[in-house]
């Protein structure tokens, strides 16, 4: 049988418990994130929409050497090389990425890519919200994943125009 | 055989001819010795030291590629001695070679890239900076960067001795020695890229192919080279329907390695801005691009016209269309029109030789037998600029079987280097130079004969004379111009002539014949130009042309029909040796049809085409087979892509050969025709910019 005042004390206890871990996460720092009203916190090494990087003068550091596409168990980069030639210079390669697409259709954001970059030129940047009613739409162009030039970066062009006779 | 000689690589007893080097030897028996500077057929080098093994009684590692094996010889390949030899020497090879694999060509099809993964250091003890140089063009389809170059000297020695043109050299020592090309600044040479092909590293590079890709994401698809007639076989590197780049790169085919500049290059023909995508019908005095179904209604109802008013036809055919496409052609033309005014640019007189061979099942030389043959004679042919891969057998086989050639042109040609005699003749006067050559010939245990478009009619009756008269094995090559000149004769695409060199016996129009004759109705062209330089003297006359571009001819037709180009159909061809070769499709051409399929459509819209049959490639060369005499070649062969002969004719061609119409174009190695006119590369090429 058994004793109603240890029942009720128990009960206390276990309310008193209950009200002490509720005390103290009223007191500690929230960690639930009001997205969409507040942007998102991420972990350096989340891997997101990809960014392709620029080099100190603003140049492209993709090479064009396929790598990535070579990497990728998706098989959703496409890439077209072209030369850099003394007035149209991109990279800072001898060959620069003239096309290059990531097709988010089917992306699965394994980082291989990342890993087979020799130039660090492809990183996953934090870029998540890609949901789109248009499957069309995820196919991202250099233009959409290339990082803004640094500010003051000049960019060694050789030639504005093209010189008389060309 | 009893003089073999007995030694033992890596614990396996091995056995091989006397002179056979340990390298070859270990490559037979699946052991595989690393190295750079050996190529099999080239002289040996010794020059890049990867290739060191152990033998017992020797003091020290010797190269493989220069070393004969010895009875009771015992070699090593296995041991930590040579695996750090071939460390040690990767790691001198690297100390300047720049680690730029992601965008250098070569990347993914390197060897030096291949053999430091599988045999290199992890790292470099090598901390100076690297000996930089910068690249250089040296023509428009090879660049040079001589940091990669690891001195193999495998360019030098194909140069000089596979291409006789010794284009390049090495100049200075050690470290700041490089390979030269033979103008100082710029390469003067057959521009065959045959030194890119070789090159082990990505020293030298395409100017073609440059940056476009990478190996691994091009699907290579082997097809036949549509320039010349002897029929190479060409691996096209295709990438989103393109052809990026040509090679040979698994040395299959009749060719091996051996590419020149229309195999390796002169395929950019088929992307020309220039090149038609719709059929082009005359409105109003003009061309104007139409829909196939109202292009091919207009000519299929033209076509029914005058054979119902029993009007004349002229059809002309192609020297580069297909087998089965001559052969549906020939029959259309015959069966279905009525007409046997059937006629193609003839370039050699394969007709008199077959004639004056016959009964003969061996006198027909193969493009293999020119590199096995004791003895080759040259006759009125500049082979090395008009049949290249002909004369990179012939010199193949003065180089590895000592062959001696003889030599009878009116002009110095390429083949006199390595002549035993090379003899100058007046024009005409061939045959009685080569008499003049009589006892050195009849001296040779065998001979092959390889005869230009100067030698036809009476002349080659005389010179199979001249040939039986030697009392040797002898055996002919009659050279045509295009890559199934010698096709479309077998196809009958003559008058006088059915498939499988048959008497017609009926009359018909030759092309001059065609083009005189005011009473022509209907002018059909299947892939040829017989309108540049002369014109159709029929001014009422429909014409019909089947083409690529817009050429004379097309621009005076009334309905021109898009054809897809070699590179853009299935189907055989027959080069100058009578090999039968398959064509593969490697790319689609917007809005053009193979030629096949055209004249197929126009039977089916004229409602005939249930007697020509289905107009599929396959089923047409079944056909072939079946029908056409000397065709019944081995088909697993063909469909393997391999080349087959076909067999000489078996008895007399009783029909006039017609020796007043050969004539060659005589084409050099940087022009093919109207094809030759819209490829860029060969008009950007120096020599190319040069000809006349």
């Amino acid at each position: 049988m058994p004793n109603p005042i240890n029942e009720v004390f128990e009960a206390a206890a276990a309310v008193a418990k209950g009200m002490t871990v509720t005390l103290k996460e009223l007191m500690s720092p929230t960690v639930t994130e009001n997205y969409p009203d507040e942007p998102p916190k991420f972990e350096e090494r989340y891997r997101g929409v990809h960014v392709l990087q620029r080099d100190e003068n603003g140049m492209e550091k993709c090479v064009a050497c396929f790598l990535c596409a070579a990497a990728c168990p998706s098989n959703c980069i496409y890439i077209e090389a072209a030369e850099n030639t003394d007035t149209v210079r991109i990279s800072g390669g001898e060959r620069y990425a003239k096309v290059y697409n990531i097709d988010y259709n089917r992306c699965i954001f394994c980082g291989y890519c990342v890993e087979a970059c020799p130039t660090d030129a492809i990183t996953h940047g934090h870029g998540f919200e890609i949901a789109s009613y248009n499957t069309a739409t995820l196919i991202y162009r250099k233009e959409q994943l290339l990082a803004p030039a640094p500010a003051g970066a000049k960019p060694p062009v050789i030639a504005e125009e093209a010189p008389a006779g060309h | 055989m009893a003089n073999l000689v007995k030694f033992t690589i890596d614990g396996r007893e091995l056995e091989a001819a006397p002179g056979t080097l340990v390298i070859d030897a270990a490559k037979r028996a699946g052991i595989e010795i690393p190295a750079f500077c050996y190529y099999e057929g080239l002289s040996l080098q010794g020059a890049c030291r990867m290739c060191m093994v152990e033998v017992e009684r020797m003091p020290k590692l010797q190269t493989a590629c220069t070393l004969p094996v010895a009875e009771g010889m015992v070699v090593r390949t296995d041991t930590p001695q040579v695996a750090q030899a071939r460390k040690g020497t990767l790691e001198f090879l690297l100390t300047n070679h720049p680690l730029d694999c992601p965008v250098c060509d070569k990347g993914g099809e390197c060897e030096l890239q291949d053999m430091v993964f599988r045999y290199g250091a992890g790292e470099s003890r090598f901390t100076e900076i690297k000996h930089h140089v910068d690249e250089k063009q040296w023509s428009p389809v090879v660049y040079f960067d001589a940091p990669r170059c690891i001195l193999c000297y495998r360019c030098v020695r194909v140069c000089d001795e596979g291409m006789g043109v010794g284009a390049l050299g090495v100049v200075n020592r050690g470290v700041v020695a490089e390979i030269a090309p033979n103008h100082g600044d710029h390469l003067e040479c057959d521009e065959c890229g045959m030194c890119i092909d070789i090159c082990p590293v990505g020293a030298l590079t395409s100017g073609a192919y440059r940056y476009k890709t990478r190996p691994w994401e091009m699907e290579h698809v082997g097809t036949i080279c549509t320039h010349c007639s002897n029929g190479c076989r060409t691996t096209l590197g295709v990438r989103n329907n393109q052809i990026i780049r040509g090679n040979n790169r698994d040395s299959s085919g009749i060719n091996g390695e051996f590419l020149c500049i229309k195999g390796r290059y002169a395929f950019d023909f088929y992307d020309h801005p220039d090149r038609l995508q719709a059929p082009l019908m005359k409105v109003n005095g003009k061309l104007e691009p139409v829909s196939w179904s109202q292009a091919l209604a207009a000519v299929a109802r033209k076509f029914s016209d005058v054979k119902a008013r029993g009007g004349n036809f002229g059809v002309i055919g192609s020297n580069r269309t297909t087998n089965e496409e001559n052969f549906y052609l020939q029959k259309f033309a015959r069966q279905v029109l009525g007409t046997n005014n059937l006629d193609h640019r003839r370039s050699g007189d394969i007709v008199s030789l077959l004639d004056a061979l016959h009964g003969q099942q061996t006198a027909l030389a193969t493009t293999a037998d020119l590199y096995q043959a004791k003895a080759v004679v040259v006759i009125s042919a500049d082979l090395a600029l008009e049949h290249p891969l002909l004369s990179w057998q012939i010199r193949a086989n003065w180089r590895h079987h000592a062959a001696h050639v003889y030599v009878v042109t009116t002009e110095p040609v390429r083949e006199d280097k390595y002549s035993v005699n090379a003899a100058r003749c007046a024009p005409g006067q061939e045959l009685e130079t080569l008499q003049a050559l009589r006892p050195q010939l009849v001296d040779e245990p065998e001979l092959i004969f390889v005869f230009g478009d100067t030698i036809k009619g009476e002349k080659v009756r005389k010179l199979v004379e001249f040939g039986a008269s030697l009392g040797k094995p002898v055996k002919y090559v009659c050279l045509v111009d295009y890559a199934n000149s010698r096709g479309a004769m077998d196809m009958g695409l003559t008058p006088e002539l059915l498939p499988g060199y048959r008497a017609s016996g009926m009359p018909g129009l030759t092309i001059a014949e065609m083009l005189a004759a005011e009473d022509l109705d209907v002018l059909w062209v299947v892939g040829a130009n017989p309108l540049a330089g002369a014109s159709l003297a029929a001014r009422g006359a429909f014409v019909v042309v089947q083409d690529l571009f817009l050429t004379e001819t097309a621009q005076a037709a009334d309905v021109v029909f898009p054809a897809c180009s070699a590179y853009e159909k299935n189907g055989t061809v027959t080069n100058v040796t009578g090999e039968v070769q398959r064509l593969k499709r490697a790319v689609q051409a917007m809005g053009t049809k193979p030629d096949l399929e055209i004249i197929g459509l126009l039977a089916r819209e004229m409602g005939e085409a249930a007697q020509l049959g289905p107009w599929s490639a396959d089923k047409v060369f079944a056909e072939i087979r079946a029908t056409v005499p000397g065709y019944n070649v081995p088909l697993p062969v063909i469909l393997t892509g391999g080349a087959a002969q076909t067999s000489p004719v078996n008895g007399r061609v009783e029909a006039p050969a017609r020796p007043e119409l050969i004539r060659s174009a005589r084409n050099g190695l940087f022009s093919s025709g109207t094809l030759g006119r819209y490829s860029n590369v060969l008009h950007s090429v120096l020599e190319g910019r040069r000809q006349p």
